[in-house]
């Protein structure tokens, strides 16, 4: 069986198995008329994809792309020229041809007409920077997390692609997983009580700061482009160990990535299990080794790297007054009580993102918005950065999510942005 | 705080890069201390950024002036806003240093600095939003550089109020080229802080401006959208016209529009024109429809799913899945009974997913009163939504005369049913007709498989009916249930006066599900049937359990194991069951195993499956391996597999190893 028919029927058996949780996690909903005759796509809704920073993860999404029958993907934009090669390759061998337009500068990108979305795995410090610059261009937006260092950038963000009416989705793709949803459902349903407390696991709370290290031979422009890797970034010289896209200013202001890490995946899904998808915490404070967070509605968060059950990577824990559920990347959940899980449906383990890919392209079509679009993306990394901000101070600060700053408190103010490097503009 | 670095520690973090690079000149420990008085701290790093201090400690020290700066720090982080080097590390406090004297310094920079940091500059000013820089900003929208042209505009748009959106005006009047695309985003930005602000009709008039004029279409919607947006629910014929509008942009922009433009009058009017779009249209507006947050919404999205045209049909069966209540229920019914494949499967899922007022418990009223067609559906929904208290209801329709509503009823048995419907589907079996047996089978085992070892008894008449076929159901379901007395049964079942349940016995024992380790009792039977079968298929389907129970169980130690499949050598006949039982000896960590599996390798037939377990046991540095041991196997390996995966996993390990 091909990768793509394996992938079409953990579909299909998704639909069919997942009757719970379905008020989370149902497709958008495409009308037949979408798909030609013998499931060929009408040219009009075919959607025109290019890429800006594809590596490691983001071959793996682009591969999820590839695999939609509706996708055409022409034309890469990276700094590196490895990179680039390697991306045209893998479009072009699942095209037979040579036509992937390649591209050093993401602006050559973003100026064709022809291209209505694209993939941004840059790296986070050029995700909101790109993902902003490609919706003032007229792209739709599928973007790695996390998206934003900074809340300023966060509400940026949102308030652009609002402004520009384009579609984003955050790289948070277990917001398109069974096993999340389901958990999420049993919260947000009342089936567990009035909920009290959500955990989120931030695979670590350390602080990664790129910094400037000492200056080497800054090689060709078409080798890698140091100016524009550096993109929104303060100006340092070049180094080869300040490449690693993945880490370099993964966090802003002083504060550094902190909880962003799994944060914007699973204190993403605790606030989307707190119905708080709007908003964020109005309180932070490091309690030993955790941080603790608490929202308006009275709900608790709670960030912590021990005391999981064995779920694999990225868990979240949901407790009411009445019961609890724990799910992670493994795709089994563990509840207080076994009736909780009936009818949980079909598990999914290894954290795909090919139904988030897939909600993305529908999104794109419908002009819906996608289950991690812009706003959700926006409070959930506001949150995180809060969070940040709080365990950087190492005092209790205090947020108010309608005026989105702190409360009284300059000092926790002053790190909510950070000034992006020329030419790029928030 | 394992998992913390404090304050002071973050900040060594911060350094530590460059600590690889400088020599850390005396006012580096004062740039660390946060515990520091901010005074004090202050004066230190101004005095180091003014120093002769190395380029990587300045950039550290101008960025931690976002914590501790004030106007003191003011004019000398001003001294490097024309550094293309350093003019993002002082932008950095300056952008959040509170007070008007960061405002007064960006705006004297202006004046003198140059090139790209003006950018910097201008966009720090955008950030800050100081009003007294409109003007100085609108002289830079006649700038040589269209670069400094459009980050003007878009600071000014940032900054907003009459005389920045009048510039911005009058400049898109009277500008061409590349510049107007971000003279159009600053109009933009300037009406959308007036929506936002309530003056809606300075914003509108903003608007029209710029989707009148010729910028690219990206603006042209976004000015579109707040133009609506702009006119509350006299937007309502605007949205309508752009929905039509052959201008792919505008008419995406609209859908979002229709999406957020609130009022129950909007909602109705959009409703009033679906049906006069396009019909690839139409079902995306049903769409933007559902999306809205009003109480016109269910009564609309409930008249196109009752006789739309069927697509649109479709489209709002689908979405009252989310937008419906309990009053959508007689409706979803009746459309999932109709000949379209299509309407059915839209309502049946929506039904399944329903969720909002006491739906269960509509669904359970209406199950025993329903008539026709609708039994069936009620039924599969009862299944798809996991009632459990139709069951009685189900268990009446599983002996109906319609066969699709039995069928349905057997369907919702095996996923509803438990220990209390297994005698009821036993009897069921019983007096089935050929046709239902297999769906009463597949819920007899579905329940089964939820029920244990205590249900067994229950089974016995089945396993021991007078028609063979019901007895091999039987042998199935006491599989199921899984136990000692359900073996014992099925074991007795082996020498059946009945050839096929013979069969069916072996089978069911040689895959026996699979409670082990705790049914260690399967093994002694297995390998009685791998010794002594009555046909030779028996022999070998016993072996091959047998071999998996040894592969599985957790019950034997390594020693226990490796003596069991040394025991059963002798009846290994064919190839396959020799790799069976290489695979059996690559989970058994045990020198013993290692040396049987070498003299596997040495056999064409068997060396892959040799190879691979080797490559398995040997690449763990398991205690119970010398390195001489792994050594040896992995050097076999090398020698015999002709896998070039497993060649190179062994030479890798090997590689380790020396």
């Amino acid at each position: 069986m091909s990768a793509i028919d394996n992938q079409m029927n953990r579909r299909r058996f998704l639909k069919r198995t997942f009757p719970v949780g379905a008020m989370l996690l149902a497709p958008q909903i495409v009308a037949p008329s979408v798909l030609g005759k013998g499931g060929g796509v009408a040219p009009s809704e075919r959607v025109v994809l290019g890429g800006i920073g594809i590596g490691g993860r983001g071959s793996y999404v682009l591969g999820c792309f590839l695999q939609e029958p509706d996708v055409r993907f022409v034309a890469i934009a990276e700094v590196k020229a490895q990179r680039r090669q390697a991306v045209k390759q893998m479009a072009d061998t699942r095209y037979g041809n040579t036509d992937c337009a390649t591209y050093r500068d993401l602006r050559e990108l973003l100026a064709r007409s022809d291209i209505d979305a694209v993939l941004i795995a840059t790296g986070p410090n050029w995700h909101a920077a790109a993902s902003m610059l490609a919706a003032r261009a007229g792209k739709d937006v599928y973007c790695e997390k996390p998206c934003a260092k900074t809340i300023m950038d966060s509400l940026a963000l949102a308030d652009t692609f609002r402004r520009t009416g384009r579609v984003f989705q955050a790289g948070t793709q277990r917001r398109s997983l069974p096993n999340f949803a389901y958990a999420v459902d049993l919260a947000r349903r009342g089936r567990l009580g009035k909920l009290k407390t959500v955990h989120a696991h931030p695979a670590g709370l350390e602080t990664k700061m790129s910094g400037w290290l000492p200056a080497e031979t800054e090689p060709p422009k078409e080798e890698v482009d140091w100016d524009l890797y550096l993109g929104p970034a303060a100006w340092r010289p070049f180094n080869r160990r300040l490449l690693d896209g993945f880490n370099f200013e993964k966090g802003g202001g002083m504060v550094g990535g902190g909880c962003l890490e799994w944060g914007s995946h699973c204190v993403d899904l605790c606030q989307w299990a707190n119905d708080t998808d709007d908003t964020a915490p109005i309180e932070y404070e490091r309690k030993g080794d955790r941080l603790h967070a608490r929202y308006a509605n009275g709900v608790e968060l709670v960030v912590r790297n021990d005391g999981w059950l064995p779920l694999g990577s990225c868990p979240v824990r949901f407790e009411g007054e009445t019961g609890w559920v724990e799910t992670g990347d493994n795709g089994d959940l563990v509840a207080s009580d076994d009736a909780l899980l009936a009818g949980k449906g079909v598990r999914i383990s290894g954290y795909p993102a090919d139904f988030h890919v897939r909600n993305f392209l529908d999104c794109v079509k419908t002009r819906g918005q996608p289950r991690a679009n812009a706003d959700v993306a926006c409070w959930s990394h506001i949150t995180c950065n809060a969070a940040n901000i709080a365990l950087f101070l190492d005092r209790k600060v205090q947020y108010d999510p309608k005026k989105n700053e702190f409360i009284n408190d300059e000092e926790a103010n002053r790190l909510r942005g950070e000034a992006w490097r020329e030419p790029w503009q928030a | 705080m394992k998992h913390y670095i404090s304050r002071v520690g973050q900040l060594v973090s911060l350094a530590l890069f460059t600590a690889s690079a400088v020599a850390l000149g005396p006012a580096r420990a004062a740039m660390l201390d946060l515990d520091a008085p901010a005074a004090e701290r202050q004066q230190k790093l101004i005095a180091l950024i003014k120093s002769d201090a190395q380029p990587a400690e300045k950039a550290l020290a101008l960025k931690q002036l976002a914590i501790c700066g004030t106007a003191d720090a003011v004019p000398a982080l001003a001294g490097f806003l024309g550094s293309e080097e350093f003019s993002t590390w002082a932008r950095i406090a300056l952008e959040v240093i509170p007070g008007p004297a960061p405002d007064e310094a960006l705006r004297a920079a202006l004046t003198t600095v140059q090139g790209r940091p003006l950018i910097g500059v201008i966009s720090s000013i955008g950030v800050r939003r100081d009003p007294k820089s409109a003007y100085p900003l609108i002289t830079k929208l006649r700038h040589p550089d269209a670069q400094v042209v459009s980050a003007a505009a878009i600071a000014l748009g940032h900054i907003g109020g009459d005389s920045a959106a009048r510039a911005l005006e009058i400049a898109l009047a009277e500008t061409s080229g590349a510049t107007r695309s971000a003279i159009a985003e600053g109009c933009i930005l300037c009406a959308e802080r007036w929506r936002a602000e309530g003056q809606a009709a300075k914003a509108m008039a903003l608007y029209d401006t710029v989707r009148k004029a010729d910028v690219p279409q990206q603006r042209v919607a976004e000015a579109t959208r707040g133009a609506i947006l702009a006119r509350g629910s006299d937007g309502t014929a605007l949205l309508l016209e752009q929905l039509r509008s052959p201008d792919k942009a505008v008419y995406s922009i609209a859908l979002r529009a229709a999406r957020e433009l609130p009022g129950t009058q909007v909602t109705e009017a959009l409703a009033s024109a679906v049906k006069q779009l396009a019909p690839d249209r139409q079902w995306r507006v049903l769409l933007a429809l559902a999306d809205r947050r009003d109480d016109a919404v269910l009564p609309a999205v409930k008249a196109f799913a009752k006789d739309g045209p069927a697509e649109l049909r479709v489209t709002a069966l689908n979405v009252l899945e989310h937008v419906g209540d309990t009053s959508c229920i007689p409706l979803l019914i009746d459309a999932a009974t109709v000949d379209d494949r299509a309407v059915t499967q839209a309502a049946k899922a929506s039904l399944a997913s329903l969720h909002t007022g006491n739906v269960d418990a509509e669904l359970l009223r209406l199950l025993p009163q329903a008539a026709g067609k609708q039994r069936q559906v009620l039924v599969e929904t009862a299944s798809a939504r996991r009632i459990e208290s139709a069951i009685p209801a189900v268990l009446r329709y599983a002996a109906d005369a319609d066969a699709g509503l039995r069928k349905a009823a057997f369907e919702a048995l095996a996923t509803l049913g438990g220990p209390k419907e297994m005698g009821a589907v036993v009897d069921l079996l019983k007096s089935a007709t050929p046709q239902d047996r297999d769906a009463l089978e597949q819920a007899l085992l579905a329940i089964s498989g939820r029920s244990g070892a205590a249900l067994a008894p229950t089974l016995m008449p089945l396993a021991g009916h007078s028609d063979p076929s019901l007895r091999a159901v039987g042998l199935h379901a006491l599989a199921a249930v899984g136990g000692p007395e359900a073996l014992a049964a099925v074991r007795e079942a082996v020498d059946d006066q009945e050839p096929s349940v013979q069969d069916d016995a072996v089978r069911t024992l040689s895959t026996w599900p699979n409670n082990w380790p705790d049914d260690n009792g399967i093994a002694e039977p297995l390998l009685a049937l791998a010794k002594s079968g009555r046909k030779p298929m028996h022999q070998v389907l016993g072996l091959r359990g047998y071999l998996q129970y040894l592969q599985g169980t957790k019950n034997l130690g390594n020693d226990e194991k490796l003596a069991k499949v040394r025991e059963a050598m002798p009846l290994m006949k064919s190839p396959d069951q020799k790799q069976l039982a290489a695979a059996v000896l690559g989970a058994i960590p045990a020198p013993g195993a290692m040396e049987m599996l070498v003299g596997f390798a040495g056999d064409a037939d068997t060396a892959e499956a040799a190879c691979s377990a080797l490559t398995a046991l040997a690449v763990k540095d398991a205690p119970e391996f010398t390195k001489d041991q792994r050594r040896k196997a992995l050097q076999t390996v090398l020698e015999k597999s002709k896998n070039d995966g497993t060649r190179k996993r062994a030479g890798e390990a090997l590689k380790k190893i020396q």
